[in-house]
C-alpha cells in the first residue's frame, strides 16, 4: 500500500474521468481493509439477527454508551501517540482521576476549595521563578555538589509545605470511619441531604500555616532555579511576574473569604447543574495535570522512546496508589444527576421522546433504556466526536497538529514551537479522558481498577482503528463496545451450538478476552489498523 | 569484564580465580542461614537443618523470593535488555509456567518429572506463539499484541469455567509438595539450596549464551536488526531462540514460585508482574544480566521494608522510585557502575601506589 492511496477520505473524494479506473485500483489496494470491514460488518449484523428484536436495540444502545467512554479514552490516546510518539499508558489512570475528581465536586465541593487555598499559596513563589534564578547566581557551587544543594532545598521546601498543609482547616472525608466513608456521602447527596463534615479551622496560629506554605513553596522554586546550569541568562523580572504573584495570593485570600457563601452556593444549585459544573472543574484539573505531566516527565525523555513508555507505566501506577491513599480502596457510585434519575409518575418514558422527559428509564422498540447511559453518554460521545474533529480540520491549532502527525521536523522548521503544540495535545487527550471519567463515574462506579479496564478497551480500539488515525480510533471504539455488549447478551441468552442441547454460555469474564482476540487477529492480519496509514 | 591477565591464566586455579566473586558470593549465601542463626537468633548450627522457626527460617523463605525474581526478571533482561524485543507480555511466560505445573500435579497427579516435561513443553510452544507474531509486528505493535496476548491469559485463568483447575480470582491452591526435597515448609534448607543452585546456574548460562557467538547476534539485533540481516543472519530464528530460552526459564520460576507459595493468585500473569520484572532489571541495570540478580535483591528488600514501615504508602514509594529511576538512573546500578569503575580502578590504584611507594605486585595486571 503506497502512502498516498491509503487514506480513504481523499481518495474517495476525488472526481475524474477515471473515475472507475481510480475506485478499481483503490480497491486492489485495500482489498485486505475492504474485506476485513466486510467481515466485521456481517459477523456484527449476523450476531444481532440472532437476537430477540428488543433485545437487538437494547444491545446496539448499551453498545454505543460503552463506545462513546472508549472513545473519550481512545481520543486523546491517539492523538498523543500521533503526533509525539509518546504511548500513554497512564491514559487509564487520567480517566479513573477524572471521575475521583468529579465525584469530589460534586459531592464534596468544600473539600476541593479548602485544598485550593495552600495549593495556591504554593504555587505563588513560582510566579517569582526570575527572582529565584536571579538569587540562585550567587550560590557558586558547580557539578554535582550543585545539584545536591539544589535537591536539598527542593525536599525541605516539599518537607516543610507538606507539614503546613496539613494546619489548614481540610474537611475531608475519611475512609476508615463509617459515617465518613465516599460511599456514604454518595448515599446522602442521592437521598437530597448533605450532611456537613465537623467544621475545621486552623490548627495553631494562622500566620505560621501561611507563612510556611509561601516559604515551602519559595524553597522548592529556588531549588528548581538552582538546578539551571550555572552562566545561562536568567529570565527578566517584570511586572508580570509581581502581579501574577500577588494575584495568585489575592485569589486564596478572596477563596478563603467566600469560600462559606460558594459552598451554599454550590450546594444550593441542582444536581444537574453540579454536575456539568464538576465535570468542568475535572476536565480542567486533569487538562492541567496532564500539561503538567507533559512538562516534568516527559520531555526530557523524548530521545528515549522506551523510557517514555516506561515512565508512564510508572506514573499509573502512581497515580492507582494515590487515589487508594487519598479516596480509600473500596469502591462506590456518584449519585445521578436529578434529570436523569425521575421515578415515579409517567415513567418510565415512552419512544423517542421520552429521553427528555426527566425519567430514569426509557422505553424504545420494546427495550428498556437507561436515559443517563444510553442517552446522555452518547450525545455527549457524539458532541466530543463532532468538536474534536472540527477542532483538527477547521482550527489552526488542528492545522499544525495534523502537520505534526504527518512531518513533525517540517513543522518546526516552519517556525512553529512544536513543544508548547506537544503540552497542549497532552493537556487536551488528559482532559478528555477525564471527560470520560466524569461520565462514566455514575454508571459504572469509581475503582481504582477502573482505569486498567477502559485502558485496554482503549488499546483494542486504538489497534482497530489505527495507531495514529482519529476517526479510526472512533471506528475502533464503536467496535470494541458493540462486541463487548454483544457478548455480555449473548452470556445470559446462551450461543446455540448445532448438535448441542445445551447453548453455549461465554462467562462475563471472558468479555475482555473476546476483544484483545480480536485486536490480535486484526493486527496480524491488517497491521496498520483498518484506517491507519501504512508505514511511511 | 574479566581482566586480559586473568582470563589467560588457565587449569582449576585460574578458573577459581576468574570465577572469585561468584564463588564467594555462593559460598556467603550457603552461609547465611547459619550466621543468621547463631548471630541474631542465638540458636545453633543444627537449627537451620532442623529447620525451626525464627529468623534464618523466614529470611531463607526471602532469599527464596529473591531468586525466584531473579530468575525470572534474567528471562526479561535477555528479551528487552540484550536483544531489545520490547515484548509487554513477559508475566505469561512466568504464569504458564507456575499454573501448569500445579495444575499438572494437582488435578492430573502426575509424577513431578513429567509434570516438569508438560511444563517444558508449554514454554516452548508458547514462546513459538510469540515468534510467530514477530515477522508481521514491530516495536510498539509487538508491545501491544504480546499485552494482550498476556490479558487473554490472565482473564482466561481467572474465568470461572476453569474454576476447577486454576481456582478463578482466588487462585491455584493445595498444590503439595511433590517430593520430600523440594518441600519448602518441611525442609527449608534443603529447598533453599537447591533454589541457590538454580539462581547460580540459571546466571552462569546466561552469561555463557550473551558472550556465545549466537549472544553477539542478540546484541546485534537490537543494535541494528537491518543490518544483522545484511549481513547474512536470519534474525528471525535467533529471536525465537531468544524467546524460547527466556519463556523456558521463565517458566522455571513460575514452577519454584508454585511449589515456594501456598497460593498462586492470578496476579502473576497480571500487567503489574512485567512491570515487576521491568522495574528490577531498571534497578539493576538494563542487558547487564548480573543487574537482574541484583536488582531482584534491591527490589524485594526494598519492596518488604517499604511495606514494614510505611504500610499503605509503599506502593506509592515504589512508583516514585520507579519513575525517577527512568529518568535520572536509566542505567541501573550495574550498568552506571560498569560506566564508573574504570575511574574508581584508576583511583584505587593510584591510592595503592600512594600508600606502598611504588606499586602493588598484582595492580597493573588489572588494568586494560
Amino acid at each position: 500500500m503506497s502512502t498516498e492511496t491509503s487514506d480513504l477520505r481523499s481518495q474517495t473524494s476525488e472526481a475524474g474521468p477515471s473515475k472507475n479506473r481510480q475506485r478499481a485500483e483503490w480497491l486492489r489496494e485495500n482489498r485486505v481493509r475492504v474485506t476485513v470491514l466486510a467481515v466485521l460488518v456481517f459477523v456484527f449484523v449476523v450476531a444481532l439477527l440472532g437476537l430477540e428484536r428488543e433485545d437487538w436495540f437494547e444491545t446496539i444502545m448499551q453498545g454505543l454508551s460503552v463506545g462513546a467512554l472508549t472513545f473519550l479514552v481512545v481520543s486523546g490516546l491517539s492523538l498523543i501517540f500521533g503526533l509525539m510518539d509518546v504511548f500513554n499508558l497512564a491514559h487509564g489512570e487520567f480517566f479513573m482521576l477524572g471521575a475521583y475528581l468529579g465525584w469530589t465536586a460534586y459531592t464534596r465541593a468544600d473539600t476541593l476549595l479548602d485544598v485550593a487555598i495552600p495549593l495556591l499559596l504554593l504555587a505563588a513563589p513560582f510566579a517569582l521563578m526570575p527572582l529565584w534564578q536571579r538569587l540562585a547566581v550567587s550560590i557558586t557551587l558547580t557539578g554535582r555538589a550543585r545539584k545536591a544543594t539544589a535537591w536539598g532545598f527542593v525536599i525541605v521546601g516539599a518537607l516543610a509545605a507538606f507539614f503546613t498543609i496539613t494546619r489548614f482547616p481540610l474537611v475531608i472525608w475519611d475512609a476508615e470511619n463509617f459515617a465518613l466513608t465516599p460511599a456514604n456521602m454518595t448515599v446522602q447527596i442521592d437521598l437530597g441531604t448533605h450532611a456537613p463534615l465537623p467544621a475545621d479551622t486552623f490548627s495553631g496560629p494562622v500566620i505560621v500555616a501561611v507563612l510556611g506554605v509561601l516559604l515551602g513553596g519559595a524553597l522548592i522554586a529556588f531549588g528548581f532555579g538552582t538546578l539551571r546550569k550555572p552562566g545561562t541568562e536568567t529570565e527578566a523580572l517584570d511586572r508580570r511576574n509581581y502581579v501574577a504573584f500577588g494575584g495568585l495570593l489575592l485569589a486564596a485570600l478572596l477563596l478563603h473569604l467566600v469560600k462559606e457563601p460558594v459552598n451554599e452556593w454550590i450546594f444550593g444549585l441542582s444536581t444537574t447543574w453540579r454536575f456539568f459544573l464538576s465535570m468542568g472543574i475535572s476536565v480542567l484539573l486533569v487538562a492541567a495535570f496532564g500539561a503538567l505531566v507533559e512538562v516534568i516527565l516527559i520531555r526530557p525523555l523524548y530521545d528515549r522512546p522506551i523510557y517514555q513508555l516506561m515512565i508512564t507505566l510508572g506514573l499509573g501506577f502512581i497515580l492507582i496508589e494515590l487515589v487508594r491513599e487519598v479516596w480509600g480502596r473500596p469502591e462506590f457510585t456518584m449519585a445521578r444527576p436529578a434529570a436523569f434519575a425521575g421515578t415515579g409518575e409517567g415513567c418510565p418514558g415512552q419512544g423517542l421522546g421520552g429521553f427528555f422527559s426527566g425519567c430514569s428509564t426509557v422505553e424504545v422498540f420494546g427495550g428498556r433504556l437507561r436515559v443517563y447511559n444510553e442517552g446522555f453518554v452518547i450525545l455527549v460521545g457524539i458532541v466530543v466526536l463532532v468538536a474534536v474533529t472540527l477542532l483538527l480540520r477547521r482550527s489552526r491549532l488542528g492545522m499544525v497538529i495534523r502537520a505534526g502527525v504527518e512531518h513533525p521536523e517540517m513543522v518546526e522548521a516552519l517556525g512553529i514551537n512544536v513543544r508548547r503544540v506537544f503540552t497542549m495535545v497532552f493537556a487536551l487527550g488528559s482532559g478528555l479522558a477525564a471527560l470520560g471519567g466524569v461520565l462514566a463515574a455514575p454508571s459504572i462506579g469509581l475503582s481504582s481498577g477502573m482505569g486498567a479496564v477502559f485502558l485496554l478497551g482503549a488499546i483494542v480500539a486504538l489497534a482497530v482503528g489505527g495507531l495514529t488515525s482519529f476517526p479510526g480510533a472512533a471506528v475502533g471504539a464503536l467496535v470494541v463496545g458493540l462486541l463487548q455488549q454483544i457478548i455480555i447478551r449473548y452470556g445470559q441468552v446462551g450461543i446455540p451450538i448445532p448438535f448441542v442441547e445445551e447453548p453455549f454460555k461465554p462467562s462475563p469474564t471472558v468479555v475482555p478476552a473476546a476483544s484483545i482476540v480480536l485486536m490480535v487477529i486484526i493486527l496480524l492480519v491488517l497491521p496498520t489498523g483498518l484506517l491507519g496509514r501504512s508505514e511511511k | 569484564m574479566t581482566s586480559t591477565a586473568l582470563a589467560q591464566s588457565t587449569g582449576l586455579s585460574g578458573w577459581l580465580r576468574r570465577r572469585r566473586g561468584l564463588l564467594g558470593a555462593i559460598a556467603l549465601l550457603v552461609a547465611f542461614p547459619f550466621i543468621i542463626s547463631i548471630v541474631i537468633d542465638g540458636q545453633g548450627l543444627a537449627a537451620v537443618v532442623n529447620n525451626d522457626l525464627g529468623n534464618a527460617r523466614f529470611l531463607q523463605g526471602l532469599a527464596i523470593e529473591i531468586f525466584i525474581l531473579g530468575i525470572y526478571a534474567i528471562s526479561y533482561d535477555l528479551i528487552l535488555g540484550v536483544t531489545g524485543i520490547l515484548s509487554f507480555g513477559h508475566a505469561m511466560f512466568f504464569a504458564v509456567g507456575a499454573y501448569t505445573f500445579g495444575i499438572m500435579l494437582k488435578s492430573f497427579e502426575l509424577a513431578w518429572p513429567v509434570a516438569l516435561l508438560v511444563v517444558l513443553v508449554a514454554a516452548v510452544l508458547q514462546a513459538i506463539l510469540f515468534a510467530l507474531v514477530l515477522p508481521r509486528v514491530h516495536g510498539i505493535t509487538y508491545a501491544l499484541v504480546t499485552l494482550g496476548f498476556a490479558s487473554v491469559f490472565w482473564i482466561v485463568i481467572q474465568s470461572s469455567d476453569l474454576a476447577d483447575y486454576a481456582g478463578a480470582e482466588v487462585g491455584l491452591q493445595g498444590v503439595d509438595a511433590p517430593v520430600w526435597f523440594l518441600d519448602t515448609t518441611n525442609e527449608r534448607f534443603i529447598f533453599y539450596l537447591i533454589c541457590l543452585a538454580i539462581f547460580f546456574g540459571v546466571y552462569v548460562l546466561y552469561q555463557h549464551i550473551v558472550d556465545s557467538p549466537a549472544g553477539r547476534v542478540f546484541v546485534a539485533i537490537r543494535e541494528n536488526e537491518d543490518r544483522a540481516l545484511m549481513l547474512g543472519y536470519n534474525t528471525f530464528w535467533f529471536k525465537l531462540l531468544v524467546l524460547v530460552i527466556a519463556s523456558i526459564t521463565a517458566a522455571l520460576a513460575g514452577t519454584i514460585h508454585t511449589l515456594h507459595q501456598p497460593i498462586v493468585t492470578p496476579n502473576v500473569a497480571g500487567l503489574f508482574w512485567t512491570v515487576t520484572a521491568l522495574l528490577i532489571i531498571l534497578i539493576g541495570g538494563m542487558g547487564t544480566i548480573t543487574g537482574a540478580l541484583i536488582g531482584a535483591a534491591v527490589y524485594r528488600l526494598l519492596e518488604y521494608y517499604l511495606d514494614k514501615w510505611f504500610a499503605g504508602a509503599a506502593g506509592l514509594l515504589i512508583g516514585a522510585a520507579y519513575v525517577l529511576l527512568v529518568l535520572y538512573v536509566p542505567y541501573g546500578i550495574v550498568g552506571t557502575w560498569r560506566a564508573k569503575s574504570l575511574r574508581i580502578k584508576e583511583g584505587r590504584d593510584r591510592l595503592l601506589k600512594l600508600l606502598t611507594g611504588g606499586g602493588g605486585k598484582e595492580e597493573p595486571a588489572a588494568k586494560e
